[in-house]
């Protein structure tokens, strides 16, 4: 009996941590496969800003996972909100703000459309939100008349991407505070244990009086707009707006949200592991690049990385 | 499907289950009205809609993913869902053209092949979720990411051609019947049969209904996944190689988005995504229907970034519209791990 609660906790202590020390093999591997690459700080500060659109966009599905559901649709507000936020700019530096403000929002105004179809259709997150990419793809391509619009304002590629320090690039820090502010509301406030309730088991939380159809609208609401973050983070990386900017970006989200530990049936999950599992991704492309593997390969890596991380953390989780 | 506990208690399940055939015999019956509907308005709205050309091509059209959404009602309807099929009737498609290379002799053999493909890929599916008891949506979203990396590793561009026989059943008549439609008409026969008259059907619909349930009255629930999703896998495969005929070439991207109409048209017509109920009647009438969907956007002269948003909201409109009552909503028991072997 004691060895047996011993091995859950350890089970449970292994599943908690095991992302980190993924993260940590990893790099110690990519050091000794290509130590001028990844021993070499400012490389580190690119694979960060690399990653800084994907881990911003997953940090706001962590949410959505965390309550049960899932949100496919973040490719695509990604892709408008680039290509919106670079029209609004249109090559002024005095535009810089309302662009932002207006792009959140818009990005946020999203989320609140998926918010409503998924608490008229609780448990279908899956469908729903592939379907709503659909259609934001179609109104995308309908606004950019389906190629590249828009221009960045002067000063606003400059501002995320230079380094402080010479390491740093502002946009990799954006990422890191993000996820820290994230991480404290999920940990410290009554809405994030609300959405760790509701994911454990949405019917208690509904007969405990807990305001379930708020916090679902509110979880969707938060992915939308850090979807939005996710396409302003693109622009700033690139500069670019086409129509499929964010294309396929939903796929690394919900992969590197699986590598952290966030389970599917939701109640379990944290945005350090969001982050650090958005890292692994991203150390592996790079691996795969340097060493000089076919670029399609990486789509092969993150379906079995996809796989065998939920495969993992189901014979961690079970007998629990 | 249980075994009775108490008299009141079976008169009670049956009652249920007759209302759920009543609202599944209703939902297909609506879909055919539906269907019968649009066409009808379309015939009057639409010029060029009602020539027997048109209706033979939006035939012709529609059975490839026909083939994939009855492979599709079955996993569904198992509690389980194959996001996979898309990618995988891509990879058939490129295969396909590119080892037969046009030579009719090659066609066969080459069939064959991609249908074994197709096996393994849907046992391989079921051993993860039979052994491992992944998430059948998180796992076959990594097999769609694996399947598209295999096809453009392989090749990015167009390759091969596909054999004439293979065009010819992909895009003729016969005795002025489009032959895919009749092959589409066929395999929806055998499905109906096998999902409503053989008991792998109806232990099938008690593994989706309720896996555990399903499990302690005797269902071998693990060989019940393994063959829908080797059929979902089949259809797929089936559904490549009539998309190879009707392309003529092996091109890289022809499978991207049938996963999302296969589901919708399997939902549409009336198969639960909470697993348990399916009808193959159905999910044929909601392929038609989005075929007449699309043929009308089509002779519109509407704009391929509507048509996108259109079909976005079809879906959305779908799911909500078809949604299960709260009393229904059983998140994660369909997919409960399985102990029998």
């Amino acid at each position: 009996m004691a060895s047996r609660l011993a091995t859950q906790a350890l089970r449970e202590l292994v599943s908690r941590w095991a992302i980190l020390g993924a993260l940590a093999l990893l790099y110690l591997a990519a050091a000794i496969l290509s130590p001028d690459a990844f021993l070499e700080p400012a490389y580190v500060g690119n694979v960060l800003r690399q990653a800084a659109p994907v881990a911003i966009a997953a940090i706001g599905t962590t949410l959505v996972m965390i309550l049960g559901g899932v949100d496919l649709s973040i490719g695509a507000i990604i892709s408008l909100s680039a290509v919106f936020c670079a029209v609004q700019m249109g090559g002024d530096a005095a535009n810089v703000g309302p662009a932002l403000a207006a792009t959140l929002l818009l990005a946020a105004g999203l989320g609140a459309v998926n918010g409503m179809l998924n608490i008229a259709s609780p448990g279908s997150s899956f469908i729903l939100t592939l379907g709503s990419a659909l259609a934001f793809y179609g109104l995308t391509q309908l606004y950019s008349g389906g190629t590249a619009r828009g221009i960045v304002a002067p000063g606003f590629r400059e501002f995320f991407n230079q380094r402080l320090g010479d390491v740093l690039p502002v946009l990799a820090l954006a990422m890191l505070l993000i996820a820290a502010a994230m991480e404290l509301v999920l940990r410290t406030t009554r809405f994030g244990r609300q959405i760790y309730l509701i994911g454990s088991n949405r019917e208690a939380a509904r007969l405990a009086g807990l305001p379930v159809g708020g916090v679902t609208f509110a979880c969707y609401v938060i992915s939308g707009l850090f979807a939005g973050l996710g396409g302003i983070a693109v622009l700033a990386r690139s500069g670019v707006s086409s129509t499929f900017t964010g294309r396929g970006f939903e796929f690394d989200a919900l992969a590197a949200i699986v590598l952290g530990g966030t389970v599917f049936s939701g109640g379990r999950g944290t945005i350090v592991g969001t982050v650090a599992g958005t890292l692994v991704l991203f150390i592996a492309f790079n691996l795969v690049n340097i060493l000089g593997f076919n670029y399609n390969l990486q789509l092969v890596l993150k379906g079995a990385i996809i796989i065998l991380a939920s495969a993992a953390y189901a014979w961690l989780g079970r007998e629990r | 499907m249980a075994a009775p506990a108490a008299p009141g208690r079976h008169g009670a399940a049956l009652a249920a289950h007759r209302r759920h055939a009543a609202l599944r015999a209703a939902r297909s019956a609506g879909i055919w009205g539906l269907l019968v509907l649009g066409t009808m308005l379309a015939a009057v709205l639409v010029p060029g809609f009602a020539t027997a050309t048109n209706l033979g091509n939006v035939v012709t059209q529609s059975a490839a993913l026909g083939l994939v959404a009855l492979g599709q009602t079955f996993v569904i309807a198992a509690g389980l869902i194959d996001l996979s099929v898309g990618q995988l009737l891509g990879l058939t498609v490129v295969l396909t053209c590119a080892l037969s290379d046009g030579r009719g002799e090659l066609l066969l053999p080459v069939a064959l092949g991609v249908l074994a493909l197709g096996a393994v890929v849907g046992s391989l599916h079921a051993w993860l979720v039979n052994k491992l008891a992944i998430e059948p949506l998180i796992l076959t979203f990594g097999s769609l990411s694996i399947l598209q990396g295999a096809i453009f590793s392989y090749t990015d561009r167009s390759v091969g051609r596909a054999p004439e026989a293979l065009r010819w059943i992909a895009n003729e008549r016969l005795l002025g019947w489009p032959v895919a439609g009749a092959l589409l008409v066929l395999t929806a026969l055998g499905a109906h049969l096998l999902l409503r008259r053989t008991r792998f059907g109806l232990r099938l619909l008690a593994t989706g209904d309720d896996g555990e349930s399903a499990r302690r009255a005797g269902v071998p629930v693990a060989r019940i996944r393994w063959g829908a999703f080797v059929l979902s896998a089949l259809g797929a495969v089936a559904g490549g190689l009539l998309v190879a005929g009707r392309l003529g070439t092996g091109y890289p991207n022809a499978g991207q988005g049938f996963e999302l109409d296969a589901i919708v048209a399997a939902v549409l017509g009336g198969t639960s995504l909470a697993g348990g109920r399916a009808s193959i009647v159905g999910t044929i009438g909601a392929v038609l229907l989005l075929g007449v969907i699309a043929n009308v956007l089509n002779l519109l002269e509407v704009s391929a970034f509507v048509q996108t948003l259109a079909k976005g909201a079809i879906v959305v409109a779908a799911i909500i519209a078809t949604r299960a009552p709260r009393s229904q909503v059983r998140p994660g028991a369909a997919h409960a791990p399985v102990a029998d072997a």
